[in-house]
């Protein structure tokens, strides 16, 4: 009884010290958000480290007191070990509370937040949305912007770059081909379009046409946080790790400004 | 004196010492590779400008090599002469020369297996100190080019994927320890076992020489349609997969057919040991599984070299990821189930206890390998439909519940016993512990919301490291110190052993907790270059990393310094009821002398119980 007491009491001391570690760090547990959807990823992370953390610090307990507690001392014979070959209630409560805990999970986060996501990317949610054409080839980021008619966005040192205004969805319609040599279809391989501050990516498939949708929420760029940047995270070649782009989220106004700067250029 | 037959009549005798079998072995392969090469490149199929090498005629001429070494070492006197009624009289070569040949004793095929796993081991180990040498600087400067770093990566995870991962604990301490643990002196297919170990250098060997074919990018998973745009190094990926996932195929026919119809009289499906139900369960995944994932490779070789565009854009990538991991999933239950079953296995015996729950911890081990083909396409939450999600979400999410058991059960057992902190459960501990990591943070990733972001990132990197070390290679380290007297008689040094425990211990969950941190602050997987706000984390996890090494390098001279003069002890020094620690240690050519007949459970550790005498003295051997 003694034994279990003991147990309890370090079980809620070490559950309470976790939960307020995740009170104070959980919501930087993507380090640096800049759009809906990486606040609902993180909302979804910090709903889990509520729950995982008292089972966590009960097995870890398990793992460390049972053993150091049931420690056999050397003067002890090695006959055997007390205790039982089944108890109805520990397992009973294991298995319900494993059970209970999983289906909590599937229910809320995964699947609250995958329909949240579904909704933001439904048709309905994204008919105002700014359309980016996204063409990914080895090893180059296209951005093409069909609403106002920039066909290959440029920075001034004829770098690809992808402006964004801030606060208003975003579609990226991400198709995995060679605009320069369109007609060798069997040359295009898998990419994935990551912003790591947008929390979400999408791989960019030959032969199929992929839809994200963003939200940014921060006026920031790759200059001013790293996280802001276009990388490709699926392998795609030796050229693999230098494709990326730069990322500018932008005030509306600044983004008009832009526009006209690109047309203006012949871009 | 021997005289080979042909339908009665003599044959001139002719037997000279025969060459070290390793070496004709590999003269035949090269004989092998050679004619048949030569054939499809210069006479049935040649390229144009009839280079030496073309696709079709490497890939025949791999065939023959692999015969060609499979003959050498012994298959040509004792499988293909006998299947055709000529019996070609073999002699035993005594001593160590054994290991390097072929032999039906399961004894030394599981050491065999264990040597060629260890090899890939320490070779792929290399090859991941060089990714973390490249990694320490923010550009390319150890590596002269970014697709050397990638193809290095691919190499590291194949080599320890397919010839550490599977293999150990199934084609080595299964071999091993599985037919004496079932009170058997052979098993069911010894000559078939006696050839499938020697596939694995094999392998080995062809995804180690897949750079001369030319680079491949893709890593361990091959992916479509990659591997048709890359060059052709990727042809000796599929081929040098194929040879080691066809030996552990092999193995797996042979244990289970052991299992099933070698048992001691008496070790009814009620007593069989949890190891053996581990190996039984590991094995029916690899029976269906491998063969899924071979003709996969079929296909790919096909679409290469025919060409037959499947897998391209006017084909359809997506079949090719789902094909792979359909397999792939599995493919790391596959590597954990035998190291579950380890850990019910030793902890009993350790706290001198019955197993808690046995029938749970089986209901586990079963569930666990069923549900492990339902949740495949959580690999590829970022390039499904949406609706598609949740389903495999939600089998992901409910695969941990049947994993829980066995913690459910060591603990139940530890609870209360006496318990031996020795070297080996302090290493089951530890794999727990490590295991337990791996398993909330794949919480997360079975979350799609969140998975978007994970994904291809060093979180994900992390996360299967800790399943794959922190629950497979941990366990193996354990195995070995808690099988050593078995294999030696010897016994290890308690205090290096710890040392060492500890040592890896740091290593790895430093480098590897890191790793989390490193995904979630933006780095992805597959660059050798990357912005520089990521580099100092990256040199400290590459440290950690090269302490991690360091200390498995020690653990391996520690264990073969304790089985060549580790201090001598009793034949069963753990006071272990199961029946391998019945036989001597260690055992003689055929373990059993007499038949064993089983009477009780391998698990109760009564004072009453008569089965066995147990010893009261002091245990000599635990900390
Ligand atoms: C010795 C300690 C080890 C270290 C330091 C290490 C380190 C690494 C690193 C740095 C990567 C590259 C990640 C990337 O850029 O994508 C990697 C990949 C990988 N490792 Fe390890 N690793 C170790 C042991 C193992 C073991 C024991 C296994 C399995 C049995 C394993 C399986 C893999 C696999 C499958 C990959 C993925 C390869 C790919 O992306 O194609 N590693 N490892
Ligand atoms: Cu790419
Ligand atoms: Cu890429």
């Amino acid at each position: 009884m003694a034994e279990l007491l003991t147990f309890g009491v370090l079980w809620v001391v070490f559950s309470v010290l976790g939960e307020l570690g995740v009170s104070a760090w959980g919501h930087d547990f993507y380090f640096y958000t800049a759009s809906t959807q990486a606040l609902d990823g993180v909302n979804a992370s910090v709903f889990l480290f509520r729950f995982l953390t008292p089972i966590f610090v009960f097995v870890v307990l398990m793992l460390l007191y049972i053993p150091i507690r049931a420690r056999r001392r050397s003067n002890e014979s090695v006959l055997r070990g007390k205790g039982a070959r089944f108890n109805a209630t520990y397992v009973t409560i294991w298995v319900t509370l494993s059970l209970a805990v999983n289906l909590l999970f599937f229910v809320h986060p995964t699947t609250s937040a995958a329909e949240q996501l579904f909704q933001e990317m439904s048709p309905q949610a994204t008919q105002n949305a700014l359309v980016v054409d996204v063409v990914a080839r080895q090893w180059e980021w296209y951005f093409s912007y069909p609403q106002y008619g920039i066909k290959n966005a440029l920075n001034a040192n004829g770098n690809n770059v992808l402006y964004l205004p801030v606060n208003r969805p975003v579609k990226f319609v991400l198709r995995s081909y060679d605009p320069n040599h369109p007609y060798a279809l069997g040359e295009d391989v898998i990419h994935s379009f990551w912003i790591p501050a947008f929390g979400e990516k999408m791989d960019v498939i030959p032969g199929e046409t992929r839809i994200m949708v963003a939200t940014p929420t921060k006026i920031a760029s790759t200059e001013t946080n790293p996280e802001m940047r276009v990388q490709c995270a699926e392998v795609c070649g030796p050229g693999h790790p230098y494709m990326y782009a730069t990322v500018h989220v932008v005030s509306n106004s600044a983004f008009q400004q832009w526009v006209s700067q690109q047309l203006k250029a012949g871009n | 004196m021997s005289v080979a037959r042909i339908g009665g009549a003599p044959l001139p005798l002719r037997r000279k010492k025969m060459m070290p079998p390793v070496i004709r072995g590999l003269l035949w392969a090269g004989i092998g590779f050679l004619v048949i090469n030569c054939l499809v490149a210069y006479v049935l199929d040649p390229g144009y400008g009839t280079p030496f090498i073309t696709q079709p005629s490497v890939v025949f001429g791999w065939l023959a090599a692999l015969a060609g070494w499979l003959l050498g070492i012994g298959g040509l006197e004792n499988v293909l002469l006998p299947a055709f009624g000529i019996s070609v009289p073999t002699v035993e070569v005594p001593g160590w020369r054994r290991y390097f040949g072929y032999s039906t004793n399961h004894k030394v095929i599981g050491i065999q297996y264990l040597v060629s796993s260890t090899a890939g081991f320490f070779i792929a180990g290399l090859a991941a100190m060089f990714m973390r040498i490249q990694l320490m600087g923010n550009h390319m400067w150890f590596f002269p080019y970014a697709g050397q770093y990638i193809e290095t990566v691919g190499i590291h995870g194949t080599i320890m994927m397919f010839s550490v991962g599977t293999v150990a604990l199934v084609g080595g301490l299964g071999n091993y320890v599985i037919p004496m643990m079932i009170g058997s002196n052979s098993s069911a297919f010894p000559r078939m076992s006696a050839l499938s170990v020697w596939f694995v250098p094999a392998g080995i060997m062809t995804v180690i020489l897949s750079p001369l074919l030319g680079q491949w990018t893709t890593g361990w998973r091959g992916y479509e349609p990659l591997a048709q745009n890359d060059p052709n190094g990727i042809l000796f990926y599929y081929l040098g997969v194929f040879a080691l996932t066809l030996s552990s195929l092999l193995v797996s026919i042979n244990l289970t057919s052991t299992i099933l119809f070698k048992r001691a009289k008496g070790l009814t499906w009620n007593r069989l040991p949890m190891y053996a139900w581990g190996i039984l369960t590991v094995s029916l995944l690899n029976i269906i599984w491998l063969p899924e994932i071979e003709l996969t490779f079929v296909l790919a070789i096909l679409d290469r070299v025919v060409p037959l565009p499947f897998f391209t854009a006017v084909g359809s990538p997506m079949t090719y990821l789902e094909l792979f991991w359909l397999f792939g999933h599995p493919e790391v239950y596959i590597i954990v189930v035998p190291a579950f079953a380890i850990w019910m296995e030793i902890i009993p015996v350790m706290a001198r206890k019955p197993l808690f729950a046995r029938e749970w911890g089986i209901i586990g081990l079963i569930f666990v390998m069923l549900l492990s083909g339902l949740v495949w396409a959580h690999h590829m939450f970022t390039n499904m439909r949406l609706t598609e999600m949740l389903p495999f979400s939600f089998f992901t999410e409910m695969i941990s519940i049947p994993t829980g058991f066995a913690y459910m059960v060591v603990i139940g057992t530890i609870w209360r016993s006496r318990f031996r902190l020795t070297v080996p459960s302090l290493f089951v501990l530890m794999s727990m512990f490590n295991f337990l990591i791996g398993g909330m943070t794949g919480v997360f990733l079975a979350d799609p919301v969140i998975n978007l972001q994970l994904h291809d990132t060093f979180f994900v990197v992390a996360h299967f490291h800790f399943t794959v070390i922190g629950g497979m290679v941990f366990t193996w380290l354990a195995a070995m110190y808690y099988w050593l007297p078995k294999f030696s008689g010897r016994i290890y040094n308690s205090k290096m052993g710890i040392l060492g425990a500890i040592w890896v211990f740091i290593g790895f969950d430093g480098a590897f907790g890191l790793m989390f941190i490193q995904g979630l602050r933006g780095m992805n997987r597959w660059v050798p270059v990357y912005p520089p706000y990521l580099q100092g984390l990256n040199i400290i996890i590459s440290i950690f990393a090269f302490v991690l090494g360091l200390g498995f390098l020690f653990n391996l001279i520690h264990v073969v310094w304790a089985m060549k003069s580790g201090k001598k002890v009793q034949e069963n020094p753990w006071q272990s009821k199961t029946l391998e620690w019945q036989t001597a240690s260690p055992p003689e050519e055929e373990s059993f002398a007499a038949a064993p007949v089983i009477t009780g459970s391998f698990y109760d550790y009564e004072d009453t119980d008569g089965t066995y005498t147990i010893p009261t003295a002091p245990d000599p051997v635990s900390m």
